[in-house]
């Protein structure tokens, strides 16, 4: 027994190590003291700071629309793509697809950056934020298609489709009937973690911003750049709320499929 | 309309999947395939005397790689990358262990609590590391508070903050393989070693560790190739000192402005992707 106890012990302070540096962030953006990181008592300044910064107002107005940009090119693409992979009747280079649309959960973000970097100033075409929300879809890709395709599969296997078109229905009426609603939760479940991946990319905006686009990470790097100061704690917090948020949502959406639908694990 | 809608859903014809595939499939070349192919070419081009590309072909740009002013990056990222590896290993299978045998009903809170870390932007955590390790850093105030030093140390900005947060950052990718490996083996086969008596450490040594070996080196992979161009962790708890292959890529293209040199580095750390990858598939079919 002592054993187990030990090695729960042990899981308790790795796990206290991967959240320390979220609690002292926490802790610290409420802290009224400027550079020290003595406590001084309790102060909500920090937030409110933010909230008058209109340089880190448009930041965050960029980082959304680039992230709903991004989310819903790799929900359409992600989509067609994962349904072709799923459904239709296998054919030859299946595998092959598959591996070139996870290629962006394996390629380095830095041979990322630069690669479409070097690539775009080549061929003349300007940085601007299109590009930059292209390259975000890219990396956006794999998410949307795993989440889709997991569902699709086990979907597949229920023959739902099959007997809505014994009834006379077409298969583009069975797709928009029966196959787009149930295949709903994990399509926007998709679009969440998508979002969340957009939202969240530092280096392949790093490269690709240009001077003229300022995301949300960006500006934030920007900011550490001119030292720690606690607006970047009370800045951090609240990045780290909206990930936690969505990252709820999408466990919300998870748990609350439908279970009598045939189509569950 | 919709006879043609329903027989590219229906899909018994290949073409009716290239077709449904083809924009993603092509979203993939043109923002991925060919800028690496264009990485490549650049690679083999040379500098011009004012950051301007000469298409004279040679690979010059690959041999001064391995220059003495360039070969310890390249060395220090194999260390920190293969250091990397091994203390994620260390710390991350007894958690793997504990997760897949004993967890219970925690289990699931656990694995969840383990992806928190892992979604949240590492800007941000390794933000938060410069504030626990900086000169005047809590990690600093709570040594000197208890006698271990008598003036502040620089923890911030060596080697230890580098490696300190890649392992921060990679335990996850390595725990999960790990924990997939786990997961799978019957428990039926350790109750087999018990019952043939065997005790808890020889079950394990004998038993358990033998099978958990896909996901030890499944995790391996996905720590050591990624961290071979990790750029973040140098960039923001390293310094200048101790930069890593990541963030001598990234300064040939935005500082040095010498584009082919820093394509010949990226091309040296896809090769190493390519070869990795390639291991592990001829590993894995053996198995």
């Amino acid at each position: 027994m002592r054993h187990g106890r030990l090695l729960s012990l042990y899981c308790m302070a790795l796990y206290a190590f991967l959240y320390l540096p979220l609690g002292v962030m926490a802790v610290f953006s409420f802290n009224d003291a400027h550079r020290n990181v003595v406590w001084r008592g309790f102060t909500f300044k920090w937030y409110q700071l933010l909230f008058h910064d209109a340089e880190l107002l448009g930041a965050l107005l960029t980082s959304l629309e680039l992230a709903a940009a991004a989310a819903a090119i790799a929900a359409v693409l992600g989509l067609l793509a994962s349904y072709a992979l799923t459904r239709h009747r296998p054919f030859k280079s299946r595998e092959g697809y598959g591996a070139l649309l996870d290629a962006p959960l394996m390629m380095p973000e830095v041979a990322l950056g630069v690669g479409l970097l070097s690539f775009l100033v080549r061929a003349g075409y300007e940085l601007d934020f299109g590009a930059l929300a292209c390259a975000h879809a890219l990396i956006c890709l794999p998410y949307t298609v795993g989440a889709a395709r997991a569902r699709l599969k086990s979907m597949g296997e229920s023959h739902l489709e099959e007997a809505a078109m014994d009834l006379g229905a077409t298969e583009l009426t069975a797709f928009l009937k029966v196959t787009l609603p149930l295949a709903m939760p994990a399509i926007v479940s998709g679009c969440l973690l998508a979002f969340t991946v957009s939202f969240e990319d530092f280096v392949t905006s790093f490269f690709l911003a240009g001077i003229g686009i300022v995301t949300m990470p960006i500006k934030v790097y920007s900011m550490m750049k001119f030292g720690v100061t606690p607006e970047i704690n009370a800045l951090s917090v609240l990045l780290l709320v909206a990930t936690f948020g969505l990252l709820a949502l999408n466990a919300a959406l998870a748990s609350s499929r439908p279970r009598r639908d045939g189509c569950g694990p | 309309m919709d006879r043609a809608l329903s027989w590219l859903l229906g899909g018994r014809r290949p073409l009716a999947s290239h077709l449904l595939l083809a924009p993603a499939a092509a979203w993939m070349i043109v923002f991925l395939v060919l800028p690496a192919a264009g990485l490549l070419l650049l690679s083999l081009a040379k500098n011009g005397p004012y950051g301007e590309i000469l298409w004279t072909l040679s690979l010059n740009n690959y041999r001064r790689a391995f220059d003495p002013k360039y070969l310890p990056v390249l060395l220090r990222t194999l260390g920190f990358a293969g250091g990397t590896t091994l203390l994620t290993l260390l710390l991350g299978y007894p958690l793997a262990y504990f997760l897949s045998f004993r967890a219970g009903r925690w289990r699931n809170a656990m694995l969840i609590g383990l992806m928190v870390p892992f979604w949240t932007s590492a800007l941000v955590a390794f933000y938060s590391w410069m504030i626990i390790l900086g000169k005047e850093g809590l990690l600093n105030a709570a040594l000197l508070r208890f006698g271990f030093i008598s003036a502040p140390i620089s923890i911030l900005y060596t080697s230890f903050s580098v490696l300190l947060g890649l392992v921060y950052f990679y335990l996850p990718f390595m725990v999960l393989p790990l924990y997939g490996s786990l997961e799978k083996i019957p428990r039926q086969y350790v109750e087999a070693a018990y019952d043939l008596g065997a005790d808890r450490w020889t079950a394990f040594r004998k038993v358990t560790l033998p099978l958990s070996l896909p996901g030890v080196i499944a995790g391996s992979l996905l720590t050591f190739v990624p961290c071979l161009g990790d750029f973040l962790t140098a960039e923001i708890l390293g310094g200048p000192r101790y930069y890593l292959l990541g963030n001598l890529i990234s300064n040939q293209f935005l500082m040095a402005q010498d584009w082919p040199f820093g394509a010949a580095l990226t091309c040296l750390l896809l090769t190493c992707l390519v070869g990795g990858l390639w291991l592990y598939r001829r590993w894995d079919d053996q198995a």
